[in-house]
C-alpha cells in the first residue's frame, strides 16, 4: 500500500483518538466535544492559537496524527482554566492541552524552538538536579536559551530586579554555587525513576 | 369560586397551558367530568404569551380563543385557577387531590368591567410582560385572559389602593377578606401538564443578561413583538433604538452540562420565527445566528430553508463565547466560527439569547410519586399508576407536540376512570 | 311551531350601559322594532338574581326566545348558557360603550349604534330555533385502524384498553410493519436523574426491539379483531355509522359498522435511486433500512457488507442523502430522525464488529433533539463513534468498497475516505392514498404558477392506492398538505384533518420515529372514540363540540348545481341517488361553508341560517342619503376578526359609529346574497373579515376563507350592475392579533365612502 493510501486509510478512524486516549492524560474525553467552539472564543490567548482546542479535537478524530502532535498549539495554553468551565460537555481542555503536548514531547515531536516546550525542559533539568527548582538558575538559563549574546542583554536589562530581589532576601546570590537540594534528595530521584519506570511499562503496554 | 364536584371517574389535570387545556378538552369533549387546575389566574399558560407560531407564524391566541370557547361551553369541565396541587394520595382509579387555592380577592361577580383597575394607583411589573411593563394592583392578566375576571394583587390588600379597587366595584366582587383555603377531592386518573418555564439567563453569565439592557432573552423578544405587547409591537432597544441588527444565540442554557444537559427542541425554531419579525420590521434588517446545530427537522425543514435563503441572515456555527459593550450600549459578539475558524467580535444592537425550557416543577416538588429524568422531566413509567403526563412536563416539545402528547394523555386517563366505570357498574 | 314561539328580552344596564345608553329607549326598541313580547331590564343581568330572572322568564312564563343585550357573546358565557332555548346576544357594552368616546358629540350615534344592535339581536333570535338531535344517532364504539405497523398497534391497543372494541386492517400477512424489522430501536428516554457528566457514564443505549410482544399483545386482545392481508375496499357513511367494506386478498368481503377510524398507513423509503451520486448501485453503498436487515442477520454477531460477506470494519454514514434538498426528485423535508437511527446504528457497529471499528457519521446539523435525542448522542460519541460536520459530494465505488468524497466544514478541506460500507439516511415519504384535491376543481384558490406545478406533479405521479376507498363526493382519501403528508391544522389542533371521524397517525402525518409514533397513534385513538361518543349524541365534531344542529335544506327549492357538495371543506356532502344533496350530519362541522354556496339559499341551520343574518341585515336602520350617517356592514370570523374587534374595544380603541358587526361562523358561510340584499338596502360598504388563506391557512374551517374569497371576486359583477362602486365591498384577512388594524379597516371604508360616495339606494 502506498503512503497515499495509508494516510487516506488512517482518516477519520479510530486509531489516532484510539492513541490518544489511551496516551494523553484526559485523553478519553476528545471524542465528547461537540465542536461548539466556545473554547476557542473564551481562550485569552485566542489570537495565537493556529488551532483552537475544538479544532485539535476535531483534527484528533480526523486522524491528524502529525499535525496535532508537531502542533505549537497546546504549548500555548497558559492554565487559565477558562475553556474548563465553559465547555458544555465538561471537557478538561487544559489537561488536555498539557496532555497532548507532553505527549508530542515523549514522542519527540516537538515543533522546532517552541519556547514553552524548551522552558519547560529547562525548569524539568533545573527541578531534578535538586528536587527543588533554583530560580536563580533557572531564571539565567532561561535568559541564556537564545544564545549568549541575547542573554548577556537580557541579563543587564533584568539587572534592577535583580539586585532589588537581592536587596529585599528574595534571592540567594549564594545558590548560584551549586544551590541547595531538597532534604532526602536520593528518596526524590527514587521517586522520579520509579514514575519513569511505570511509564516506560504503560507505554509499552499501548504504544506510543 | 366554582364548587369541585368530583368522583373517582373524575380527571384531574394540573395545569392550563396548551397542554393541559388539550387534554381537559378531549376527555370532557368524550363525556369524561374534568377538573383543570391551573396555578395562574388564567388559562393559556405560556403560549399565551407568543406573537406567533412556528411554521405558519399564525397566532397561538386564535388556537386559544377556540379553546376557551370550548372550555365555557362544556359543563363537564371545572376549571380552578390560582390553585396549586399540593398533595395526591391513592392509586389509579381512587386518589384524593389537595388544592391549595390562593385567593384572587375578587369573586365570581366580576364583570370585567375594569372600575377596580382605574381607582387603584399602585402598580407593579407585569408578569404576563415578564416584567417589561407595569399593570396596575387591580388587573386584568391580559386582554383574552380567561376567566375574564380581575385580580386583586396582594400587595395592595391592607392598603389604600385595596380600599379603593372595592369602594370602585358596584357589584361586590372585590372580597379583601378572601383568605388562602385548601380543598380535598377525588380523582381516578391525573394529567400532569405543568409544563415549562424559560431558563434563568442570568445564570449564564458571560452573556451578561443581568448586566446589559440590550441583551434580552427570547419569550422577552416574543412580547416585544405582540403588538399587545410592552413595546406595541416595536422592535426597540429600551433606551428607544430600533433593533435593526440583531444577534440570536443559539443554546443559550441548552446542551450545556453547567446549565441543561438536554436540547430544548423549539429555541432553533423560534430564533427562524424571530427572524421573521425583524426582518418585517425593518427593511434593513440584519440578523446573525449563532448556533451549534439548527434543529428544524421533518415539516419544519422548509422554514429553515427560507430563512436561510434571506440575504439579509447570516448563520454562524458558534456556541458565542461572550458578550460585552461598547460606550452606546451595543452588545458585541465574540466567539470563534467553527466553520474554518474565524474569530469574529460582532457589534449589533440587540442580543437574544435563545433560552431554553427547564421543567417548571423542580425536583423534589412533585408532590406525587413520580417517575422523572436526569432533566426533571417525567418519564412514561408503570410505576406512575394513574397519573400521566402530558406535553413539556415529559420532555422540550413544541406545541405541535405538546398538543399530540396531551391528546394522547387524556386517553390514557380515560382508560383509568373507564375501568373505574366499569368496576362500579 | 311559530305560534309556540314566546320572545323575551333582557337589557343589562350594568358595566356603564346604563350610564352611557338610554335604557328606556334600548327596552322600546327591543318591543317595537324587535317585536319581544316582553323586554326588562336588570342592573347585573350577568349576577344570580339576574340569571334567575331570564331562568324564571323559559321556566315559568315559557319564553322560547331569549334576547340578551348586555356584553360581548364572549363573555359571561357560563353565566349566559340557556341550552334550552334560542338565544341571541347584543353586544352593547365591547361592541358600543367600549367602542366609542364619551362625549356628548358622539352620544347619538353611540345611541343609535345599540339600537342597531338591540334590532338586530331580535331579528336573528327571531329566525333561530334551539337545535334538536336528528335521531338518527346510536353510539357505536367500533374504531377501524387502518395499518398494521406500530402506530396502528398501539392504537388498536390503546383503544381496546379504553373498552372500545377494534378491527384492525393490515395489508401483509403480519403485523408489525416496519418495526419488526429493525434489530434495535432508538431509546426513547433521557439519562437517569442522578446520572452524571462523563466520558463512560449510564445513558440510553439502543433498546431491544419490543414489537414481537406488541404483536402478541395485540393477538391476545379480545376487543381487537386483526385482518390480516386485508385492505379496506369501500368506506361509506359518516362517524357513527360508517360501513367498511374490508376484502382479504383472496377476495371475501365482510362489511363492518364502524364509529371512527384511525388511519395508520405508514411510510416508505425514500427511492435512492434518485441520488446516483451517492452511490446507490454499489452493493456496498446501503440505505438505513437495508442496514437494519444486516444487523439483524449478524444477531449478535460482526455485520458482513453484502458485496463479498467481509466483516464491516469501516463504516460511514452518510446523512440527510436526498433529503432537506431543493434539488429534483429529493425530499425538501427531513425525516428529522436520521441522525438518531445513524447513532443507533454506528452502535451496533462497535458492539458487534468491536471497538475498533470505525464509524463516522457526516451530518450537516446534527438533529438528536429533546432530553433523549441529546443523550443519545452523548451515547454515540461515548461509544467513539466519530461525528463530522461534512458536506458529502460523491460516494464512488473503488479501492476496497466505496470511497465518500465530502468537505470536512470544521477543518474546511476536502476529503476522500474509504469504507467497507456507506450507509445512506433515506427519508420517509408518507403513505398516502391519493390526495382528492390534487389536480382537480378545488384548484381556485391557487395562482396559476401553482395550479402549473400541482398539473406537472399529477402528470408524473404513478397512480397510488387508494388507503380507504371512502364512498365520498371529494374523493377516496384523506386530503394532503404538503409532500403527501395529510392535512391537519398542525399546530394547536393537529389531529384534525378534512375527513371528520376519521384520523391519521404515525408518519403518514409526518415523519417520527417508534416513540413518537406511539405517542401520536394514543392521540389519534382519542380522537377517534370521542367521535364515536360525538356522533353517538349527534354533537358537532371540533371545534363546535356541543352544537347539536345540523344542516338542512329545502328539497323544493334545491337545483342540484351541487356547489354545497364541491365546496364544503370536509367533504362532507354527498349526493343521494337522485343527485340531492345529502349532508352525513355526523361528517359536518357545522361551519356553513355550504349555506353561503347555495345560490338559491335553501341550506340553514337551526341556529344559523340565512335568514338568521340576512334579517339582522335588514334590520339595522338606514338613515337618508343627506344624514351623513353612512353604514357599514361587517361580517367578521368569530373566532378571530370578531375577537380582536373586542378586544380593540377592550384596549380603549375607538370603532368607527358606522359600523354594524356581524359575528359568522367562517366567511365561508358567507352568501352572496346576503352582500347583495346589504347593498340593495341602503349599505355604504360593506368588509369581510376572514382568516389567512394559502398553504399556511389559518381559518379552522379550512377553506371556509379561501371560498369566501373566490366568491366575492365575482361580487364586482353585481355591483356594477347595481351602478355601484367595486371598492364598497372588500375582504380581508384578519388575525385575532390585529387589535388596531382590524378598526382601521373600517375607518379604511369610511374613507373610501366619504370618497365614492353615500349609496343611493337608500330608502
Amino acid at each position: 500500500m502506498s503512503d497515499m493510501n495509508k494516510a487516506m486509510v488512517e482518516k477519520y478512524r479510530n486509531s489516532f483518538l484510539s492513541e490518544v486516549e489511551a496516551n494523553v492524560e484526559e485523553g478519553e474525553w476528545v471524542k465528547m466535544c461537540m465542536q461548539c467552539g466556545v473554547c476557542a472564543g473564551s481562550c485569552p490567548l485566542g489570537d495565537a492559537w493556529e488551532h483552537t482546542p475544538q479544532k485539535i479535537f476535531m483534527m484528533i478524530r480526523a486522524g491528524k496524527r502529525d499535525e496535532v502532535l508537531a502542533s505549537d498549539s497546546m504549548w500555548m495554553c497558559t492554565s487559565c482554566y477558562n475553556c474548563i468551565v465553559r465547555c458544555p460537555r465538561e471537557l478538561p481542555i487544559t489537561h488536555i492541552m498539557h496532555g497532548l503536548a507532553h505527549y508530542a514531547k515523549r514522542l519527540g515531536i516537538v515543533p522546532q524552538g517552541q519556547p514553552t516546550a524548551k522552558f519547560a525542559q529547562l525548569f524539568w533539568d533545573n527541578l531534578i538536579k535538586k528536587g527543588r527548582v533554583n530560580e536563580l538558575k533557572l531564571g539565567l538559563s532561561l535568559y541564556f536559551m537564545n544564545g549568549f549574546g541575547e542573554g548577556i542583554k537580557t541579563s543587564l536589562k533584568m539587572k534592577d530586579i535583580g539586585l532589588g530581589m537581592v536587596k529585599t532576601k528574595r534571592m540567594n546570590p549564594m545558590e548560584m554555587l551549586g544551590g541547595h537540594a531538597v532534604k532526602d534528595l536520593s528518596g526524590f530521584q527514587k521517586v522520579i525513576k520509579k514514575a519513569q519506570e511505570l511509564e516506560e511499562a504503560r507505554l509499552a503496554k499501548h504504544g506510543a | 369560586m366554582t364548587e369541585v364536584v368530583a368522583t373517582n371517574e373524575t380527571i384531574l389535570v394540573v395545569g392550563g397551558g396548551i397542554s393541559g387545556m388539550t387534554a381537559a378538552l378531549e376527555a370532557a369533549e368524550t363525556g369524561k367530568k374534568v377538573v383543570l387546575v391551573e396555578k395562574r389566574p388564567y388559562l393559556g399558560g405560556r403560549v399565551s404569551q407568543l406573537y406567533k407560531y412556528f411554521p405558519k407564524l399564525c397566532h397561538p391566541t386564535c388556537g386559544l380563543e377556540i379553546n376557551q370557547r370550548r372550555a365555557k361551553m362544556n359543563p363537564n369541565l371545572t376549571i380552578v385557577t390560582m390553585a396549586e396541587v399540593t398533595n395526591i394520595e391513592g392509586e389509579a382509579g381512587a386518589y384524593t387531590a389537595t388544592v391549595k387555592l390562593s385567593p384572587r380577592y375578587v369573586n365570581d361577580n366580576c364583570t370585567g368591567c375594569g372600575d377596580c383597575a382605574r381607582a387603584v394607583e399602585a402598580e407593579f411589573d407585569d408578569e404576563y410582560n415578564y416584567g417589561m411593563s407595569k399593570r396596575k394592583g387591580a388587573y386584568l392578566p391580559h386582554v383574552m385572559a380567561h376567566p375574564m375576571q380581575y385580580v386583586i394583587d396582594p400587595r395592595i390588600v391592607g392598603s389604600d389602593d385595596g380600599q379603593k379597587a372595592k369602594a370602585a366595584c358596584k357589584y361586590d366582587a372585590v372580597d379583601l377578606d378572601m383568605q388562602e383555603r385548601e380543598i380535598k377531592f377525588p380523582a381516578g386518573a391525573v394529567i400532569w401538564a405543568t409544563g415549562w418555564q424559560p431558563y434563568d439567563a442570568a445564570k449564564i453569565q458571560p452573556y451578561g443578561y443581568d448586566r446589559f439592557d440590550n441583551v434580552i432573552t427570547n419569550v422577552e423578544f416574543e412580547r416585544m413583538a405582540d403588538p399587545k405587547g410592552p413595546t406595541g409591537g416595536k422592535i426597540v432597544r429600551k433606551d428607544g433604538k430600533e433593533a435593526k441588527n440583531v444577534a440570536f444565540i443559539q443554546c443559550a442554557g441548552s446542551r450545556d452540562r453547567n446549565h441543561l444537559y438536554h436540547c430544548s427542541r423549539i429555541c432553533c425554531m423560534a430564533s427562524l420565527k424571530q427572524t421573521h419579525y425583524v426582518v418585517d420590521a425593518y427593511e434593513d434588517a440584519k440578523v446573525t445566528i449563532y448556533y451549534i446545530d439548527i434543529r428544524a427537522i421533518d415539516r419544519f425543514e422548509d422554514f429553515y430553508q427560507t430563512v436561510k435563503a434571506m440575504d439579509n441572515v447570516t448563520f454562524v456555527k458558534s456556541k458565542v463565547a461572550n458578550v460585552i459593550t461598547d460606550k452606546e450600549g451595543n452588545p458585541i459578539c465574540r466567539g470563534v466560527d467553527t466553520e474554518g475558524y474565524h474569530r469574529y467580535e460582532n457589534t449589533h444592537d440587540l442580543v437574544v439569547l435563545a433560552t431554553g425550557m427547564e421543567p417548571s416543577v423542580a425536583k423534589g416538588d412533585f408532590p406525587v410519586d413520580i417517575v422523572i429524568n436526569r432533566e426533571g422531566f417525567i418519564e412514561p413509567d408503570a410505576a406512575n399508576g394513574g397519573v400521566f403526563a402530558a406535553g413539556s412536563a415529559s420532555d422540550a416539545l413544541d406545541v405541535n407536540r405538546a398538543v399530540q402528547h396531551a391528546t394522547g394523555a387524556a386517553l390514557k386517563a380515560i382508560q383509568v376512570v373507564n375501568r373505574v366505570a366499569r368496576a362500579e357498574a | 311551531m311559530a305560534d309556540d314561539k314566546k320572545f323575551a328580552g333582557f337589557i343589562c344596564t350594568g358595566c356603564g350601559i346604563g350610564e352611557r345608553l338610554d335604557a328606556g329607549q334600548l327596552e322600546t326598541t327591543a318591543k317595537r322594532d324587535g317585536k319581544m313580547a316582553t323586554c326588562q331590564q336588570h342592573e347585573m343581568l350577568c349576577s344570580k338574581e339576574g340569571v334567575q330572572l331570564i331562568r324564571d322568564a323559559i321556566d315559568k312564563d315559557g319564553a322560547t326566545h331569549v334576547m340578551i343585550a348586555a356584553c360581548s357573546r364572549r363573555a359571561k358565557v357560563e353565566a349566559f348558557s340557556f341550552t334550552d332555548v334560542a338565544m341571541s346576544r347584543a353586544n352593547l357594552r365591547e361592541g358600543v360603550i367600549w367602542a366609542r368616546p364619551e362625549n356628548d358629540d358622539n352620544q347619538e350615534t353611540t345611541q343609535e349604534m345599540a339600537d342597531d344592535y338591540i334590532r338586530m339581536a331580535c331579528a336573528e333570535v327571531k329566525y333561530m330555533n334551539k337545535p334538536k338531535m336528528s335521531g338518527e344517532q346510536a353510539l357505536n364504539k367500533n374504531i377501524l385502524v387502518v395499518g398494521g405497523g406500530v402506530t396502528g398497534m398501539t392504537a388498536a391497543l390503546e383503544t381496546a384498553a379504553a373498552g372500545f372494541p377494534v378491527h384492525l386492517v393490515e395489508k401483509t400477512g403480519a403485523l408489525g410493519g416496519w418495526a419488526a424489522k429493525w434489530h434495535k430501536r432508538i431509546p426513547g428516554r433521557a439519562a437517569a436523574d442522578g446520572v452524571g457528566n462523563g466520558t463512560n457514564v449510564d445513558l440510553p443505549m439502543p433498546m431491544d426491539n419490543d414489537v414481537e410482544q406488541m404483536v402478541a399483545a395485540v393477538e391476545a386482545s379480545e376487543l381487537i379483531t386483526v385482518h390480516l392481508n386485508s385492505t379496506v375496499t369501500k368506506t361509506s357513511g359518516a362517524p357513527g355509522r360508517f360501513s367498511v367494506d374490508i376484502t382479504t386478498e383472496s377476495g371475501s368481503t365482510a362489511t363492518e359498522n364502524i364509529g371512527a377510524i384511525v388511519q395508520a398507513s405508514g411510510w416508505k423509503e425514500f427511492d435512492a435511486s434518485a441520488i446516483p451520486s451517492l452511490g446507490s448501485s454499489n452493493a456496498d453503498v446501503v440505505s438505513n433500512v437495508e442496514l437494519e436487515a444486516l444487523a439483524k442477520a449478524a444477531g449478535d454477531g460482526p455485520i458482513k457488507r453484502p458485496s463479498d460477506g467481509k466483516e464491516v470494519k469501516s463504516v460511514v454514514f452518510v446523512q440527510n442523502a436526498g433529503q432537506a434538498s431543493t434539488a429534483e426528485g429529493h425530499l425538501p423535508y427531513h425525516s428529522g430522525i436520521g441522525d438518531l437511527i445513524a447513532i443507533k446504528q454506528a452502535i451496533y457497529f462497535k458492539a458487534q464488529n468491536g471497538k475498533d471499528c470505525d464509524t463516522t457519521i457526516l451530518f450537516d446539523n446534527l438533529r438528536t433533539p429533546g432530553a433523549a435525542g441529546e443523550d443519545f448522542y452523548r451515547s454515540g460519541q461515548q461509544q467513539m463513534v466519530i461525528f463530522s460536520k461534512g458536506q458529502v459530494g460523491e460516494v464512488t465505488s473503488g479501492g476496497n468498497g466505496a470511497t465518500v468524497s465530502f468537505k470536512d466544514l470544521i477543518l474546511d478541506e476536502e476529503v476522500k475516505l474509504e469504507a467497507d460500507l456507506v450507509v445512506l439516511d433515506l427519508g420517509m415519504v408518507p403513505n398516502s392514498g391519493p390526495d382528492p384535491y390534487a389536480a382537480n376543481e378545488s384548484q381556485e384558490g391557487m395562482t396559476d404558477e401553482e395550479k402549473g406545478d400541482a398539473k406537472a406533479a399529477a402528470e408524473i405521479a404513478v397512480p397510488i392506492d387508494s388507503i380507504l376507498n371512502l364512498d365520498y363526493r371529494q374523493g377516496s382519501d384523506l386530503p394532503q398538505l404538503k409532500w403527501g403528508f395529510t392535512d391537519s391544522h398542525f399546530i394547536c389542533f393537529p389531529y384534525e384533518t378534512r375527513r371528520t371521524g376519521i384520523y391519521a397517525a404515525g408518519p403518514v402525518r409526518r415523519p417520527m420515529d417508534i416513540k413518537q409514533a406511539q405517542d401520536d397513534a394514543t392521540g389519534a385513538a382519542m380522537k377517534a372514540i370521542q367521535a364515536a361518543v360525538n356522533a353517538g349524541q349527534g354533537s358537532a365534531a371540533h371545534p363546535r363540540v356541543g352544537d347539536l344542529s345540523y344542516p338542512s335544506f329545502r328539497k323544493e327549492g334545491c337545483t342540484q348545481c351541487k356547489r354545497c357538495t364541491v365546496e364544503c371543506p370536509f367533504g362532507a356532502i354527498n349526493e343521494d341517488e337522485k343527485r340531492y344533496p345529502m349532508f352525513n350530519e355526523s361528517r359536518c362541522r357545522r361551519c356553513g361553508t355550504c349555506m353561503g354556496a347555495c345560490p338559491v339559499r335553501v341550506i340553514s341551520f337551526e341556529n344559523y341560517s340565512i335568514d338568521s343574518v340576512g334579517q339582522q341585515i335588514k334590520a339595522v336602520d338606514i338613515p337618508d342619503e343627506f344624514s351623513e350617517k353612512p353604514r357599514i356592514l361587517v361580517m367578521a370570523c368569530e373566532n378571530d376578526a370578531y375577537p380582536a374587534l373586542d378586544q380593540a374595544a377592550m384596549s380603549g380603541q375607538e370603532i368607527s359609529p358606522w359600523a354594524r358587526i356581524i359575528p359568522v361562523r367562517c366567511l365561508g358561510s358567507v352568501s352572496l346574497s346576503w352582500v347583495t340584499d346589504a347593498m340593495n338596502s341602503g349599505y355604504d360598504g360593506i368588509i369581510m373579515m376572514g382568516c389567512q388563506r394559502g398553504d399556511d391557512y389559518q381559518c379552522h374551517f379550512v377553506r371556509g376563507s379561501t371560498m369566501a374569497a373566490e366568491r366575492m371576486a365575482k361580487v364586482g359583477d353585481t355591483l356594477s350592475t347595481l351602478n355601484l362602486e367595486p371598492e364598497r365591498v372588500i375582504v380581508h384577512e384578519v388575525a385575532i392579533t390585529d387589535i388596531e388594524r382590524a378598526p382601521r379597516l373600517i375607518k379604511d371604508m369610511e374613507e373610501v365612502v366619504e370618497r365614492v360616495g353615500m349609496s343611493p339606494f337608500k330608502f
